[in-house]
Formats: C-alpha cells, structure tokens, sequence
C-alpha cells in the first residue's frame, strides 16, 4: 500500500429509491386521514470500503443484498441518496453531468447481461467507441477512433472484421468481450463489473475471468467485482465485502475470509455454496427462511430474523462493522460476546 | 446399453429435431441412458448441449417446429415415443413429474395453491375431497412450508422464489411419481436457499423411493446430488459414468474442460484451464466429432469419423478417440 | 437479393392475407400516382364536363357507355375518374396525417417515458382524455372550430391519431431505459438527448411500423366519414369519402352506382391495409413468434 489515495474509496454510501406510481396512486387513506405515502426501498444502507491502485476488491451476497445498487451508483447511474464516493481522492457523489465526464474516463463499467448491455441497433464498432467519443473534443482526436477501436478489439480477442457486425451475431461470451472492449475504450483505471460471468456457460467464465485478470495486469486495472458466486470471488479477489439487506456484515482480505469466515452470514454462505470437491461432512450453519423485505428494515441487526444465534440484543441494537485485526472487519454482536456461539 | 430388471427408463438412441426456416436443429440427436430405480442422474451440459430437449422429450412436450425422430424412450418396457397423447396425460405428473428452473412459469398465477395441489390429485388419484385435503396439507408440510392448511388458500405470488420452489416440488412429488425430471431446479435460486431446495429434493426422493433426472449447467450441484452423470454436448452424449469417477478421472476432453473451468481455491494463482472457442452452429455441425475444434488432443482422425461411445474404465463410457487416462494431464 | 431469401420474405409468400393486402395496397399506390393519366376526362375541369352524360349508369347496364365505365353522377363526371381522383386525395391525407401523428406522438411518448414524473403525468393525463371521447367527435369540434380543407382535416387527424404512439413509445421506452445497455450508455457519458436519439428510439420504433400502417385505414375511414358529415374536404378537392356523400343523395332514387363504386374502393383500400397490417403484427411481434 505504497500509494497514499486509494482509486475508490466509498464511505457511509446509502441508496434509498421510492417507489413507483405519480402523486395519485400513493395517495392513501387511512386513521390518520388523507395524505401522500412515500415508501422506501432502503437499497443500500451505509456502505464504506476502499480499493487500492491494482486491487479486485469483491462484493458478495444473495440478489436483493444491494450489491449491484452499490456498483451503479458508484457509476453514478443512480444519484446517491448520502455518502462520499472518492474516486482518486475526488468527491463525485454529487457531481452533476458536466462534472461527470472528465470522472468517466477514470471509470467505466461491465455489466451482467451480454444481450441487454449491447444497444441491438449498433454496430460493434460504434458500441466499443461509444465511452471513448464522449471524451474526444477535436476532430483530429476523433481521427484516432476507428484505430483504437480495432486494437480494442484485438485486446479483447476479436478480430477486425467483427467491427461491422451488429450483437446478435455474437455469443453470450462474445458479446461480453465487446462489453470490456468498451469499458477499456477510454483507458480507466477503476473497472466496476456487475456480475460480469454469471449469465455465461462455465468454459466461457473461465475466457472471460482470465481476459480480465490478464487487462489487470497488464494496465494495472483496479477492479469492483460484483458476484454471487464465490468461487469465481475466492479465485480473482483480494478483498472481499459481503452484503447482507443493504450492508455490509463483513470485510477481509479473501484468504483471511474464506479460511476464517466471522459473521454468520458469511460462514452460511461458504457452507451452502456446492462444490465438485467429494461431499464434505463439516458441520454448517443452514440457515432457515428468507431474505426480510427492504421496505421495512427489521431493527436492530438486519439478519436477526435468519441467525441462528441471534438473542435479544441483536433486535435492539444494530451492530458496526469493528476491526478484528487482519484487516478483517465484522458487524455482529458475537464479535464482543462469543460465548454465544454455540457452534 | 444393459437394461436390468433395476431399470425405471431407458432413453436409446433418442432423436429430437426442431425444422426452422434457417435449417434442421438436432437439438438431440442420438441419446441413450438410463436410469435405475431410486437413483439420481445428473443431465449436464452447456446451453445449446439440448438438455433440456431430453425432459421435455421424455414427456412428449415437444411442439412444432419440433419432432422426436427416432428412438425409444422406455419407461419399464413401454415406449413413450409411440405413446398417443392421452397416454402421455395419464403419465405426466402421475408416473413422471417435472420440476422447472422457473416457479412462476409452472404455477398458475390465478388459481391458489391448493387448487393446483387438488388437481393433480383429482386427476391421478381415487382419494375424495376430504383425503385430498389432507395429502395436500402433509405434502406441503414435508417440503417444509408451515402453516400449511392456511398457504392452500394463498396463491403463487403470495410466496417468495423460495417457497415456491418448494411449492412446485410439493406438487410434483403429491401423486408419488416413479420419476421426476428437475431442469434446472435451483438456478434462479440464492446460494443459501438452492443448498435448502437441493436437500430437500435428495430427501423426498429418498423418501419416496423415487427417480430423478437432474438437468444443470452446474457441475458442482449435480456432484452433489446425484449418483451418475450423463455429458452431453451438441445434442449427443460424450461421457456417462458414476459421478464420483466422472468428476475425478473424465474420460473425454469435454467433461475435463468443464471441471478445470471451475475456479479451484486450492491453485488460485494459475489462469483458470479454459476451453477455448465456442459452440459450434448446432444447424451446420462439423464433419467428425463435434468438438474436435476446441479440444487440445484433437487429430486427423477426430475430423474424419465420428467417435462412438465406448466403455473406458470400468462403468464408465466416453465418445472420443483419444480418451484421456486416469493421470493424463488435458 | 438477401430480402427475397428472408425469413419474412418466406412468411410473407406463404400467407395468402398478406399477399392480398398488398396487392391491393400496390393497385392503389399505383392508382393515386398515375391514375390521373389513365383517364381522358378531369373531373373537376368544369370545361370538360357536359351536363348531357349525366347519371349515366355503369357500362354493362342498359344506356351505358365504354366511355364512363361505372357510370356518371349528376353533373356528368366519370364516376371511375373521379374515384381515381379522389382516392389521391384520400391517401394522401391518411399518410400525411399518420406521419405527423407519428412524428408527434413518438417524441411525447419518448419525453414521457424517458423523463418521468411531472412531465409524464401531463402528457398521459391528456392523452387519457383524448382517449376517452370518440375520435370522430373530437375531429368533428375541432372541424367545427378551425373550418373546413383538407389542412383542417389533417390537423384534426393528428390530434386524434397521435395519441396511440405516444402511448406506444412511452411503454417501449419504460423497458427500454431499464436494459443494461442505456446503463452503459450513461457510464459512456452520453447526454440524455443523445441517449433517447441512439439508444431508446431506434429500439421502440418496431411497434410503429403496424400501428403506422392500420392507422393508414383508419384515417381513410374517418376522413370519409367527417366528408360525408360536410366537415371534411371542400367539394373542389373530393376525396372517396366526398364522393359517397355527393351520390347518397341520388342512392335510393336507383342511381346506386355513384355511391356505391367510392363506397367499395374506400373499403378495398382498408381492407388491404388491414390485411397486411395484420400479417405485419404477426412477424414482428416477437412475443407471438
């Protein structure tokens, strides 16, 4: 950790979106008479992390955890409801669309689905130089275009004949490379990846997952990697955050993580994810029911209502992410009391 | 292929081709397996390997522009594939159920729960209206949903993904099927909740002496889950054997393809093995063997002639000419 | 040619519907831009018309002439000359009205769609109450407000006919923005003017092109309709719709042939838009597929 700013550092970042329908369909009625209900999916809940220059830093946890909000809006596709997005040190998190541009080449952003991220009616080549254009002020930087966009696209193991073609020519794993043609277009030095193999076949995850460490090392990318899968995490993370309802329950690095997993959460998650390997007996936390709605926080702890060791005072008091050395960081209550796991 | 007196199906030579206007998809094109009494197979293969083209096929649910071309698909001697559809009414859901990757698309958003529980069991079963109420009840509760007698009245979107996996588990397991074909049943699960489902499939069928089919992508849930597996790439099966020796000694550069693309935690800081290439145009199919272009042990013969499946070691059978041997690096 | 070896090229020949309906739609292309040349007599070249050849009946009825084949109206004008005329002016309206209501209607429902909130309210609000009165009873206040021509008849069209694309367009465009790819358009850092212009319009034009199409039909109807009213089109420049109304006077005295030759081309032409615009609802739905 030789450098002194971080390429992202993400501190007390909530997302809150309100839901749908105009003025009239909220309107409700009820004891306390006419008025306009606002109710709020609590997305993310005050999330802080950093990556460093070179660094993968994973996100973990099931659908509805917030992981992928956190991804977008630090894109700045959302506008974040509070909190601090340092990118290199710089504040964005209120930046407006002017402000934006110049961040965006620092930036960019592979998404999930090969056949949604892809505008249909483009042609790869216009696809690929979509980011870099927007950057381009003269007309003799724009010269340069159609050149970049083939040595991208050689980068990414395409050939130059694919620029003329339109997506629907292309596999799931085909696509995705144009999608990190794209992203690199503009040379960034922070790539946020929403679950960037996870719609793929699995000989075609390990092309991709491969391509991206090799940008990696390459061009000294630092990388934002959402998944669910834990061990495409396990194999290209150096840090891994797992989220739970909008927070973050734990942070480790990944060694530290998997072999000496803390939150409840995490040790559920590593025991239920299957694996090739002959059937293990290790005894596991199974967790019982499901993910709480993010409508309605429940108090205190947010995976009481799962967690086998929950007890009274995880309903009254929320827990904070504390140091537990290693660089190792939990969000239970166990962590002060752990006379109470009975495991 | 031996057929004992253990056999529940046996699928021989099944062909299953769909006519589109841009050519013949032989989505399977020559498939033989079968399964024993109470065991678990696992169908693996990527998309396009027309896995799930074999359920459906099996349950005589192929529409046009599809048709099964040839073969036998016999379910203890009777062959389905001559079956006319009312026969193969009587068949699904009381001889053979399917459980779908996606919930919602197999319940039927506007009758309740219980209505779609009570159906199967009016249609399949002799039980009155009292009795079914309560095999009902005791099915939803063996699958794990609490409360049962008040979630009859409750209907599909009432339920999270979760439970309604379950749900459809319940409904497939209510008229005691021999066979249940599950395609793809936890991949729009979470982690923690498909490790809930998966258990709970290993225990019914268990429990009820019944067979399963497992259709995934996913390596590591068929390992787990079932007692053989079956490989099959552009629609014709390249390796079958128990799961424990397919999955440490593969026979065929597929199988082994596909394991050393799962990210291993013990060897982290090699490049993953990958397969390089893709697919190829299943409607415009390599001369040969149809993965000759992406396998590293490819040769001039391998473009020539078609590899036939052929024991390798011991229970285990492989379609390649070159197959690998226990030790063999890929 | 790679179209004539397309799938839709294929569906096409295969469904006699579609080949009707646009054989039919070709004859009256090729009717509204040379039909005038077909015929010897303008009909409304007063100098031309001869009061003696009045109401003279179709061809193969007692007292009929080669030279007016349906037969003449009143003031002795050729009736098939007059429907070659006419149909011009009806088709003319039905495409120019349909391009406009289009032009409009996809740029509201783009801005609705796109934007959200107030805006979106706004427009939708309007388009609901146009929707829930008749269109020819909107046509026919506008129409009587504005006055008559054929420019009134357009702007009445378009005021009735916008309406379907812009809900259309805002619908396409809510499931549009969600996809990943204008996402990524935002991260490239596209200005939201650029983002509906590349990104949201060319994906939510498909549904266009059936309503585009059907809509063609129905502005014929309704401008017939309002010029049988004597609110459409001046009695200068008759249009199909005119000209029925012209001969309904005479229609139950047994000069039937003046009404009823328009009546059948008006419905020729729907009917053959109809048809291939159903053909086309069929192939480019992809949910029907």
């Amino acid at each position: 950790m030789t450098d002194p700013t971080p390429m992202l550092e993400v501190r007390d970042l909530e997302m809150h979106f309100p839901i749908g329908g105009g003025v009239l369909d909220r309107l409700k009625l009820d004891s306390k008479g006419l008025r306009i209900d606002r109710p709020v999916v609590h997305a993310v809940n005050g999330v802080s992390f950093r990556i460093n220059r070179g660094q993968i830093m994973a996100l973990v946890g099931e659908s509805g955890c917030g992981k992928s909000t956190v991804a977008k809006t630090i894109a700045r596709i959302y506008q974040p409801t509070a909190g601090e997005i340092r990118i290199e040190g710089e504040d964005i998190a209120s930046y407006g669309f002017a402000d934006m541009l110049p961040v965006r080449s620092k930036m960019q952003m592979i998404f999930q689905d090969p056949y949604a991220s892809l505008n249909p009616r483009q042609r790869v080549r216009d696809i690929v130089a979509e980011p870099l254009l927007q950057q381009m002020k003269t007309a003799a930087d724009r010269k340069e275009v159609p050149a970049r966009t083939q040595a991208l696209l050689a980068k990414v193991g395409l050939n130059a004949e694919h620029a003329g073609r339109y997506p629907h020519q292309f596999s799931g794993g085909q696509r995705q490379r144009i999608g990190i043609a794209r992203a690199l277009s503009v040379m960034p030095g922070l790539i946020i990846a929403d679950e960037p193999v996870s719609a793929l076949d699995v000989s075609i995850q390990a092309q991709i997952l491969n391509l991206m460490m090799d940008l990696r090392d390459e061009f000294g990318l630092s990388y934002l990697f959402i998944s669910h899968d834990l061990s495409v995490v396990h194999h290209i993370a150096d840090t891994v955050g797992v989220m739970y309802l909008g927070f973050m329950v734990e942070t480790a690095p990944r060694d530290t993580l998997f072999a000496r997993p803390r939150h409840p959460y995490t040790r559920a998650l590593l025991s239920a994810a299957p694996s090739i390997k002959a059937r293990r007996d290790t005894e596991e936390i199974t967790l019982m029911g499901e993910v709480p709605s993010a409508l309605s926080l429940p108090s205190g702890c947010c995976f009481r209502t799962r967690c086998p060791f929950a007890w009274d005072r995880c309903a009254q008091e929320r827990p904070v992410l504390k140091d537990v050395g290693d660089n190792q960081s939990v969000a239970c209550h166990l962590i002060d009391e752990p006379e109470r796991d009975r495991s | 292929m031996t057929t004992t007196d253990n056999t529940l199906l046996a699928v021989h030579d099944l062909r299953t081709y769909f006519h589109t206007f841009s050519g013949t998809v032989k989505a399977v094109n020559g498939v033989s397996f079968a399964i024993g009494k109470g065991e678990v197979m696992g169908l693996v293969g990527e998309s396009g390997g027309g896995k799930s083209v074999v359920g459906f096929s099996i349950l005589g649910l192929i529409d046009s522009p599809g048709r099964i071309m040839g073969g036998k698909i016999l379910l203890d001697g009777e062959d389905l594939a001559q079956a006319g559809e009312d026969r193969l009414r009587q068949i699904r859901g009381r001889e053979i159920s399917m459980v779908f990757q996606d919930p919602m698309t197999s319940l039927n958003p506007l009758h309740t729960v219980g209505q779609q529980m009570d159906e199967v069991l009016r249609l399949h079963t002799d039980l009155d209206a009292a009795a079914r109420r309560t095999a009902c009840i005791e099915m939803l509760e063996s699958v794990g949903i609490s409360r049962a007698a008040d979630r009859l009245g409750a209907y599909p979107h009432q339920f999270s993904g979760g439970m309604r996996q379950r749900v459809v588990i319940a409904i497939a397991m209510l008229a005691r099927p021999r066979l249940i074909i599950a395609d793809e049943p936890t991949t729009a699960l979470d982690v923690t909740i498909q490790s809930q489902i998966l258990k709970l499939m290993r225990r019914q069928i268990a429990d009820k002496g019944a067979s399963m089919i497992l259709i995934t992508h996913d390596l590591a849930v068929v390992s787990e889950m079932a007692d053989h597996i079956t490989v099959l790439y552009c629609g014709k099966v390249v390796e079958r054997g128990r799961t424990r020796d397919l999955i440490e000694t593969p026979s065929h550069p597929y199988t082994r393809g596909l394991i050393d693309s799962i990210p291993d935690p013990a060897n982290r800081h090699a490049r993953l093995k990958q397969i390089p290439g893709t697919v190829p145009d299943i409607r415009n199919l390599p001369q040969g063997c149809n993965f000759r272009d992406r396998c590293p042990r490819a040769q001039a013969l391998c473009a020539e002639q078609e590899p036939e499946l052929r024991p390798q070691n011991g229970a285990q059978w492989a379609a390649c000419h070159y197959p690998l041997q226990p030790g063999d690096s890929a | 040619m790679s179209f004539l070896r397309s799938e839709f090229f294929y569906n096409y020949r295969r469904s006699t519907s579609a080949v009707i309906g646009s054989a039919l739609m070709l004859t009256f292309g090729i009717a509204v831009l040379i039909g005038p040349f077909l015929v010897a007599q303008n009909p409304y070249d007063i100098a031309a018309l001869d009061l003696m050849d009045s109401y003279k009946p179709p061809v193969w009825l007692d007292g009929g002439e080669a030279q007016f084949p349906l037969g003449t109206d009143g003031q002795g004008r050729d009736v098939w000359a007059s429907i070659l005329y006419g149909a011009r002016i009806s088709v003319f309206i039905g495409l120019v009205a349909m391009i406009a209501s289009c032009t409009i209607g996809t740029i509201l429902g783009l801005i609705a769609g796109f934007y959200g909130g107030i805006i979106d309210s706004v427009i939708m609000r309007i388009a609901d109450i146009q929707l829930s009165f008749p269109s020819i009873l909107i046509a026919l206040f506008l129409m009587s407000a504005v006055g008559t021509g054929i420019d009134k008849v357009l702007i009445a069209l378009t005021a009735v006919g916008w309406v379907v694309y812009a809900r259309t367009v805002r619908g396409s465009t809510l499931s549009e923005i969600k996809k990943e790819y204008v996402q990524a358009a935002k991260v490239a850092g596209l200005p939201n003017t650029a983002i509906i212009r590349k990104h949201v319009l060319p994906n939510v034009l498909t549904p266009l092109i059936v309503i585009a199409t059907i809509q063609v039909g129905t502005f014929v109807l309704i401008e017939a309709s309002l010029s049988f009213l004597g609110v459409g089109v001046p009695i200068t420049q008759p249009s199909l719709g005119l000209l029925i109304k012209n001969g309904f006077d005479v229609l139950f005295s047994g000069l039937w042939w003046t009404s009823v030759f328009p009546g059948l081309a008006i419905m020729m032409l729907v009917f053959g838009i109809n048809l291939f615009g159903d053909f086309l609802r069929d192939e480019l739905n992809p949910r029907l597929k």
